[in-house]
């Protein structure tokens, strides 16, 4: 089987390109992949050793789309960014995916412009995994990329998210549940009620599951909601477990007694912690996609891109836009 | 070359860039070509938010691009398109400017 090429825009996410650029060549080195480094040649070549080692290559691309630009009218306006680039090499079957740190609504734009949309799908939906204590992973779909959504749209975020958790979750029979205000069918807005029973003619959906299910083993593989609500729970996730480990960590600061015993624990906290660390979780998937698109966290460092390209070089062996085409097709 | 590509390839009416925009259309929103019309709102009839506008826009400028050099949109001007039958008048002055141009 020959090496999968990841496409890597280097010049996105608050550490570009240092940690991106020392991502990439772990990738290389760790995972047996080869990449497209996309990005400003001046700043991406002095990052890498002399000679180039095989399995590394760049792409010249001019722009930059930054964090804060509108994402449609940035893909449209910076044709030659490392952004749109990366998504083009795609296309053009220069690579066989792509990874990126930057703008997530850019991203989005770019994968959809330039790779397409899988037939019959009405908008991409990013699945990101969130750790579950001693069990893995549970994906949250949509995470970010489609804030206003129909009814019959949350049925293709269902698809799709159980169709990538038999690839990210390896469970073969995905269950599913929608994000709401009550477990009961009648409880929710209008868009949940309406979305329900639709999503009872989906295999493995249970029903509603609340915020406070996520992250928990007996719950569901795959919670299904709106881009809005998904990013708001995912940020609120990120924020309620950065302020527990302060409360944590200040409460071994408080006396010399608990110094000490936080010095005999605190080595397994950390280790533990770990899973929650959002730069380890490899980053979203855009499914709906004609490709494969891995969005990874905005301030990922170098571990974070060498997870990334893990996930995309998975998403590529598995052939997940296919996969997902056939599940849409199928539910047609 | 065959007479059928030759016309096809000749300058492009109102009803041609009308039947490029229905199709495209249509496979972006995933809906039947008859159900876009001259007279359709992309809002309030198709349901087209500002990305399917966006898509549009990208698949016209590769396809008419290749037969128009210097045809392009002007993002700006979207917000002034709000029928289909808009967007037809819209890209046949922008074809004639290109076409003037080159």
């Amino acid at each position: 089987m020959t090496a999968c090429t990841v496409a890597v825009d280097a010049m996105g996410g608050d550490r570009a390109p240092g940690e991106i650029v020392t991502g990439a060549l772990r990738g290389v080195e760790e995972l047996g992949i080869q990449v497209l480094l996309v990005g400003r040649e001046e700043e991406v070549t002095p990052l890498l050793p002399s000679p180039l080692p095989s399995g590394v290559s760049v792409l010249d691309a001019r722009d930059v789309i930054a964090m804060d630009d509108e994402p449609a009218s940035a893909v449209r306006k910076k044709k030659d960014s490392s952004m749109v680039r990366s998504a083009q090499a795609v296309r053009d079957g220069r690579a066989d995916a792509m990874v990126t740190a930057g703008n997530t609504g850019a991203a989005m734009a770019a994968a959809l412009l330039r790779m397409g949309r899988i037939k019959g799908v009405a908008r991409p939906a990013i699945a990101v995994p969130l750790p579950v204590p001693g069990h893995g992973y549970q994906l949250l779909v949509d995470a970010g990329a489609t804030t206003d959504v129909s009814p019959e749209w949350l049925v293709q975020f269902a698809i799709m998210g159980r169709e990538y958790a038999r690839v990210r979750l390896g469970v073969d029979q995905p269950t599913l549940g929608l994000l709401s205000i009550g477990e009961e069918p009648g409880k929710g807005d209008e868009l949940r009620k309406l979305a329900y029973p639709l999503l009872q003619a989906v295999p493995g959906f249970v029903g509603n599951v609340e915020g406070r299910d996520f992250m928990r083993a007996e719950t569901v593989d795959v919670v299904v909601t709106d881009g809005f609500t998904g990013n708001v729970a995912l940020k609120s996730l990120e924020g309620a477990l950065r302020s527990l480990a302060s409360l944590v960590f200040g409460v071994f600061e408080s006396s010399p007694e608990a110094k000490a015993a936080g010095d005999v624990v605190m080595p397994m906290l950390l280790d533990a912690a770990e899973a929650y660390d959002p730069e380890l979780t490899g980053g979203g998937v855009l499914l709906g996609v004609a490709g494969v698109c891995v969005i990874s966290h905005g301030s990922s460092s170098a571990n974070a891109i060498l997870k990334a390209l893990a996930v995309a070089n998975d998403a590529v062996r598995a052939d997940v836009p296919e996969r997902v085409r056939e599940a849409i097709a199928n539910a047609r | 070359m065959p007479a059928e590509t030759h016309v096809e390839r000749g300058p492009l009416g109102p009803d041609d860039v009308l039947a490029i925009i229905r199709e495209r259309l249509a496979e972006i929103l995933d809906i039947d070509e008859t159900l876009v019309m001259r007279e359709s709102r992309f809002s309030e009839d198709l349901e087209a938010d500002s990305l399917a506008l966006i898509e549009l826009v990208e698949a016209l400028e590769e396809e008419l691009g290749e037969r128009t050099v210097g045809f392009s949109v002007e993002d700006e001007d979207l917000v002034d398109l709000a029928t289909v039958g808009d967007a037809v008048d819209y890209v046949m002055a922008r074809l004639q400017v290109a076409s003037a141009g080159s």
